[in-house]
């Protein structure tokens, strides 16, 4: 079904099941032991055989021999692909590094050869035999901050120019020019990056871990030159993702080769201590931002100019993507560098741009306020448009910022947070307050179900969308049953199988809102098809507790069902309304208060808040997980996270969990969530949104002015550690 | 290969594995059994853990373990329960039904583990029933990073659970009858591989002189890594954490010091009332070592022998003049402690040798003990750089001063020059200050993730500014707790 219009009152209004603040129907799978994960799934293919990946030493150059004698020999081995046997293999273009094949190293822990054994062990102790020549570049380059320096002279492409920021920028009464710079983050997802693979003939199954099952099928095709329709994926479970699976990666690539040659099924999982280098992380930035207000404090001028490391052909992290929607003003010059520097991958994290251009974004306005000698939340409101600033003639279809502003500020207590930095102390510890706006665009994508009734009554959903850990599962199941009027424990769904109708996926904040809305057009289809069969107008059918019921009749569903199951399938599609005539997005406004010792600097958060604006919410708990597990992750990035460059020899240093801190149990205080009552016709039939990318939006900064209002001393790099500040905390009595 | 037996979920198993083979293998590669997940294979994240039950006389307790890095041997005759046991016909354990209840789960991945440390948690609180204080909630949820709830989930789940209904399985108490086996190996020049499991001293000295070549292993906390992080094949192994003599605690006197043999086997855990007792820093120290799995793992004599600059222990035990016994066939002998270490981990133990025992003089009267670890996360991270100061105060003047600082040179070492500037002078401002300056004589650090050069050097000076404080401001809070409230 095509969705070319707002929303009416609906089947989905009904809100018995949506809506409601449910359990995860996959919670008792989880906390058992018993949900599969790629790597675990011993009964799918016979004989599996275990990979071990072996990454390059060097960042750039390439690769002048390789050794495997010693390996080969060793016991248990069964088989060694390396990457000099092939071509470099071809790649799709959301996969900006090449996974695989030829002698170039592009990255460190570019994976340059599997060995094949009985077992584990054997596996690695042979990958621990290959010896490699290598031949360096010498002309390669490691330091962001070197390369932006002798590159801001180069004409860049802005992505808005708007009006005429350098002059309204010199004749704004009040300016601030400040320079934030934040460092590479890892996803840190609980579970590696596994893959089984068997061949059968030329056609391949993965059972595997990945967001996007459509897209990575259809890199296999490009990958191994082989129609789509050969390749089968398979990712019920996902031990998280948050972008790092969002494509199809090298333990897939690796496991497939390696299953082809040696002719057996072969497992492999990415060992933690690769990840980090082999796969992905959010890019680094140094985000310049000017902006001029007048004295009243409405923006006039607003620049933002990042720079970010990627590899040939990326993007990197475009910190100043939010700024273009965020706060009005007339005159905007935005910029993306997109340096080419040969880390590793840089590429989508959680609320990719947002996260890191909201780092620096909210920390400008926090310090512009200051400027002003206006309350940060006053500022804010001030300067919220209902407009797209960098389309007027497109609205924001439902935009209630200021409410998220207002809500917080009065739920916070924000009117007694402390007022002059420095100022407040109990005890040992200073105490601060700070505030931060929360955007994220909410897009949609196409997405498809198949949904059945069964003979026993029950309803089966099929698609291809993933459970990241969003909770696809349970609010899929609520859909259905809101939609075919049963209760949520007769509602089966089977996700992530490329035999399932094509989703959206999980990626972007689209997952949850597409994939509600295609199995929304799919209930109705299936609707459709059982009114054709008792042959009465859908629209005079009503379905609940099981039954259909229609002029004073009713039957069943067993019963409709039962010479067999019903089946229906759909896709919704959103037209061009959506995205032309309006600006869909989804708001958020976080207070965070912490305590900064007196004479240490350590840091500790006390509480947390955030309001969301983010449509409809098609279940309270679920929504609520997402956004404080969002929260929790810019905590980390506000104190902790940071990926360490080793600027002479091209990669990430601390690339495992000891030494990539994230957040603990003792890190995270009390965190409460709002959601603003609201639906968005605009959006989807369900008139939701999404929210798992909004919650991490503006997080750090609320977190860092807190610092900065705890102790008066501003911190522009993240992660906000003492040492950035101790020399500036406020003197001791 | 070598058979073990032990007690899986409450049922006896036995089956062959190889030494060096960790739980976590054994249980995801060879019985199939998945619930138990691998996040990182180094003691990291959590999510491997598992509960070891122990049946001592009367009492059975469960202590949680990373299955990634403990050999699958030293299963040997104990009870190890995985997720998989906790639910018997189709009832759910507390911990599983309050994290479905507090939403404690999103991805999953986490979360088998995360039950078990609350199992374990449960197990306690339910054997030796005490307040869960929140100290006592974060030591046993520490281990287990979560990437995806934010953590108040589960800590509402932890605190949930106890008010659920329980009624405790009669498997959870069962028994095994079997000896442990007390693994001879007949040609210790042949390269086979073995894991063998001295039940005495005698025994380990005897297998360490034939077998010179074999790994010892204690919990496995550090040397498993050296498998799993740098495909180490370890596969002739000797097992320290079953002979008798070194898991004993024994007050006595040595030297004419009154004090404390602490076998070389006795993990943090089994420490920690003893410090807590004598020596409060000390324990507090320990609660920040690790997570509860590495510290129920994980023994003071790994930890020394291990010989590592930023081990927490040593520095420590350095300011209190510990003394450390090293025994071989041939007998044994003591040395101070500074005398073990000889540079970035080179010992003075010879090939023949182990570490045996630790001796820690009681603190003499009016002593005091400081110790500050400055990591950069408050829970499960390793030191940039930890300071342990001793001393006595008389009158005003500061006596037998001993400080000793990790993370600021090869090994775990005295800052002799600043010892030698604060023996005898007051407690000045000035006295402080040279032995900050002192302290550029002692220590030149080096430069790595943890701390550069320049942050370790001042890092290690500002303690000498915190000890300053607290010692001429004593109401002033300078020892940093764990909450901001
Ligand atoms: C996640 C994690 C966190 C950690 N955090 C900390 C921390 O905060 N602070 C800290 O100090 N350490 C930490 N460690 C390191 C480790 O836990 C400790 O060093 C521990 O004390 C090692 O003890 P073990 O019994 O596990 O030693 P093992 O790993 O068994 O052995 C370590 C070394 O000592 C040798 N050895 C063991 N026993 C003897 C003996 N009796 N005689 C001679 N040689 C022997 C072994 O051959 C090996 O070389 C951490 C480790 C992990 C995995
Ligand atoms: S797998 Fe991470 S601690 Fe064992
Ligand atoms: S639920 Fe995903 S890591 Fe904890």
């Amino acid at each position: 079904m095509r969705f070319d219009s707002p929303a009416e009152q609906n089947v989905s209004d009904r809100m018995k099941v949506l809506g409601q603040p449910l359990r995860r129907i996959d919670g008792p799978l989880k906390t058992t032991g018993m949900a599969p994960y790629a790597y675990e799934r011993h009964g799918v293919a016979k004989d599996q055989l275990v990979g071990y990946p072996v990454g390059s030493a060097i960042a750039k150059g390439r690769i002048v021999s390789m050794d495997i004698d010693e390996a080969q020999a060793s016991p248990g081995v069964v088989g060694i692909v390396t990457t000099l046997e092939m071509e470099r293999l071809p790649k799709v273009d959301w996969n900006v590094a090449y996974l695989f094949g030829g002698r170039e190293i592009q990255h460190y822990h570019q994976a340059i050869a599997v060995v094949v054994a009985n077992s584990f062990e054997e596996a690695r102790a042979a990958a621990a035999l290959i010896r490699v020549e290598y031949e360096e570049d010498q002309d390669a380059t490691y330091d962001l901050a070197a390369v932006r320096q002798e590159r801001l002279s180069d004409d860049v492409e802005p992505i808005d120019n708007i009006g005429d920021f350098e002059s309204a920028y010199a004749s704004a009464e009040v300016t601030l020019d400040a320079t934030y710079t934040t460092p590479g983050q890892c996803h840190a997802q609980m579970e590696p990056h596994a893959t089984i693979a068997q061949w059968d003939g030329d056609h391949l199954t993965l059972w595997t871990s990945n967001q996007m099952i459509e897209w990575s099928r259809q890199a296999l095709a490009t990958t191994f030159d082989l129609p789509a329709e050969n390749f089968r994926l398979d990712s019920p479970y996902i031990g998280g993702g948050f972008g790092v699976k969002l494509f199809l990666r090298a333990d897939a690539v690796m496991a497939a080769l390696a299953a082809r040659k040696v002719g057996r099924a072969v497992k492999l999982a990415l060992p933690r201590p690769m990840s980090a280098n082999n796969t992905t992380h959010r890019g680094l930035t140094i985000q310049r931002i000017r902006i001029g207000a007048s004295q009243e404090g409405k923006i006039t001028a607003i620049g933002h100019d990042n720079a970010t490391n990627t590899l040939p052909g990326g993007d990197g992290e475009n910190g100043a993507r939010a700024t273009r929607r965020f706060y009005a003003g007339e005159n905007r010059l935005l910029i993306n560098r997109a340096l080419e520097i040969h880390l590793p991958e840089s590429n989508a994290m959680r609320a990719p741009g947002e996260t890191a251009g909201l780092m620096a974004l909210e920390i400008a306005m926090d310090e512009m306020a200051e400027k002003l000698g206006m309350d940060p939340v006053e500022f804010r409101i001030i300067n919220d448009t209902q407009v797209d600033p960098s389309h007027p003639e497109r609205q924001f279809s439902e935009r209630h910022f200021i409410e998220c502003l207002q809500r917080g500020a009065e739920v916070f207590n924000w009117a007694s947070r402390n007022k002059a930095p420095g100022s407040r102390r109990e005890g040992a510890w200073l105490i601060g307050h700070g505030v931060a706006g929360a955007y994220r665009d909410a897009p949609a994508e196409t997405s498809g179900a198949r949904v059945s009734v069964r003979p026993d009554g029950s309803i089966r959903v099929e698609t291809d969308m993933t459970d990241i850990g969003t909770g696809s599962y349970t609010i899929i199941a609520q859909t259905a049953a809101e939609m075919m009027g049963v209760s949520l424990e007769v509602v089966n769904v089977d996700l992530g199988d490329s035999r399932h109708p094509v989703s959206a996926g999980s990626g972007g904040q689209w997952g949850a809102a597409s994939s509600t809305a295609g199995v929304y057009a799919a209930c109705l289809a299936l609707r459709k098809k059982i009114a054709e069969r008792l042959a009465v107008d859908p629209e005079a059918l009503e379905f609940s507790e099981g039954y259909v019921r229609y002029n004073d009749q009713q039957t069943a569903l067993s019963e409709l069902a039962s010479a067999g199951s019903i089946t229906a399938e759909d896709s919704i599609e959103f037209g061009d309304f959506r995205s032309e005539e309006y600006q869909l997005a989804t708001f958020g406004a976080h207070f965070v208060e912490v305590a900064v010792h007196a004479t240490t600097g350590e840091i500790r958060v006390r509480r947390m808040l955030a309001v969301c604006d983010a449509g409809r919410i098609l279940n309270p708990m679920t929504a609520r997980s997402q956004v404080i597990g969002a929260m929790t992750m810019g905590v980390g990035a506000a104190l902790m996270e940071s990926l360490a460059v080793d600027t002479r020899h091209g990669f990430f240093v601390n690339h495992d969990l000891a030494g990539y801190e994230v957040p603990v149990h003792a890190d995270i205080p009390e965190q409460q969530v709002i959601f603003l009552e609201g639906e968005d016709p605009y959006s989807t039939p369900l008139k939701a949104k999404g929210v798992g990318e909004l919650g991490i939006c503006g997080v750090s900064a609320a977190v860092a002015n807190a610092v900065y209002n705890a102790t008066g001393a501003r911190v522009r790099d993240y992660p906000i550690t003492l040492d950035k500040f101790l020399d500036r905390l406020p003197e001791i009595a | 290969m070598a058979t073990i037996a032990f007690l899986l979920n409450g049922a006896p198993h036995q089956c062959e594995v190889s030494p060096n083979t960790s739980i976590l293998t054994l249980l995801r590669e060879h019985l199939a059994l998945t619930g138990t997940k691998e996040g990182c294979a180094s003691g990291d994240c959590g999510a491997c853990t598992v509960a070891i039950g122990e049946q001592n006389a009367d009492t059975h307790t469960f202590t949680s373990a990373n299955a990634c890095i403990t050999p699958a041997h030293q299963l040997q005759g104990r009870h190890l329960v995985t997720i998989e046991g906790l639910a018997k016909e189709g009832r759910l354990h507390p911990a599983q039904e309050a994290m479905i209840e507090c939403h404690g789960s999103q991805c999953g991945f986490c979360t088998p583990g995360i039950v078990m440390s609350l199992f374990t948690l449960h197990n306690d609180l339910t054997q030796r029933p005490a307040p869960l204080t929140p100290e006592r909630l974060e030591a046993a949820l520490g281990g287990n990073l979560c990437r995806c709830t934010g953590y108040r989930p589960i800590r509402d789940a932890a605190l949930r659970m106890n008010d659920m209904p329980y009624e405790r399985p009669q498997w959870q108490d069962a028994a095994l009858s079997t000896s442990e086996n007390d693994a001879e190996i007949t040609d210790p020049t042949a390269k086979t591989p073995f894991f063998a499991q001295p039940l005495s001293l005698a025994a380990l000295t005897r297998l360490r002189q034939e077998a010179p070549q074999a790994r010892l292993v204690a919990g496995g906390t550090d040397l498993w890594l050296e498998s799993t992080q740098r495909l180490a094949s370890l596969d002739q192994l000797i097992d320290v954490s079953r002979v008798a003599e070194l898991l004993t605690v024994e007050a006595t006197t040595f030297e004419g010091q009154p004090g404390w043999w602490i076998g070389a086997g006795v993990t943090y855990t089994q420490l920690e009332p003893l410090f807590e007792e004598h020596f409060p820093a000390f324990a507090h120290l320990l609660h920040r070592l690790g997570s509860q799995q590495i510290r129920n793992r994980g023994t003071l004599g790994g930890n020394i022998a291990n010989a590592s600059p930023i081990g927490d222990t040593p520095p420590v035990l350095l300011a209190l003049g510990a003394r450390v016994e090293l025994a071989s066939v041939k007998g044994s002998r003591c040395l101070a402690l500074e005398n073990f270490f000889l540079d970035y981990k080179q010992t003075a133990m010879a090939a023949d040798e182990v570490v045996s025992r630790i001796f820690i003089p009681q603190a003499i009267e009016r002593s005091q003990l400081r110790v500050w670890k400055l990591s950069k996360r408050r829970e499960d991270d390793i030191s940039a750089v930890l300071g342990a100061f001793s001393y006595r105060i008389e009158q005003g003047v500061l006596h037998d001063v001993r400080i000793a600082f990790g993370g600021m040179a090869a090994t775990p070492k005295r800052a002799q020059a600043a010892e030698a500037t604060l023996e005898g002078s007051a407690i000045t401002a000035d006295a402080f200050r040279a032995a900050q300056r002192s302290l550029d004589e002692d220590f030149q650090p080096m430069s790595d993730v943890r701390g550069s050069q320049h942050y370790r050097q001042q890092a290690a000076k500002n303690l000498f500014e915190r000890l300053y404080l607290s010692l001429s401001a004593p109401d002033r809070e300078v020892m940093l707790h764990a909450y901001a409230h």
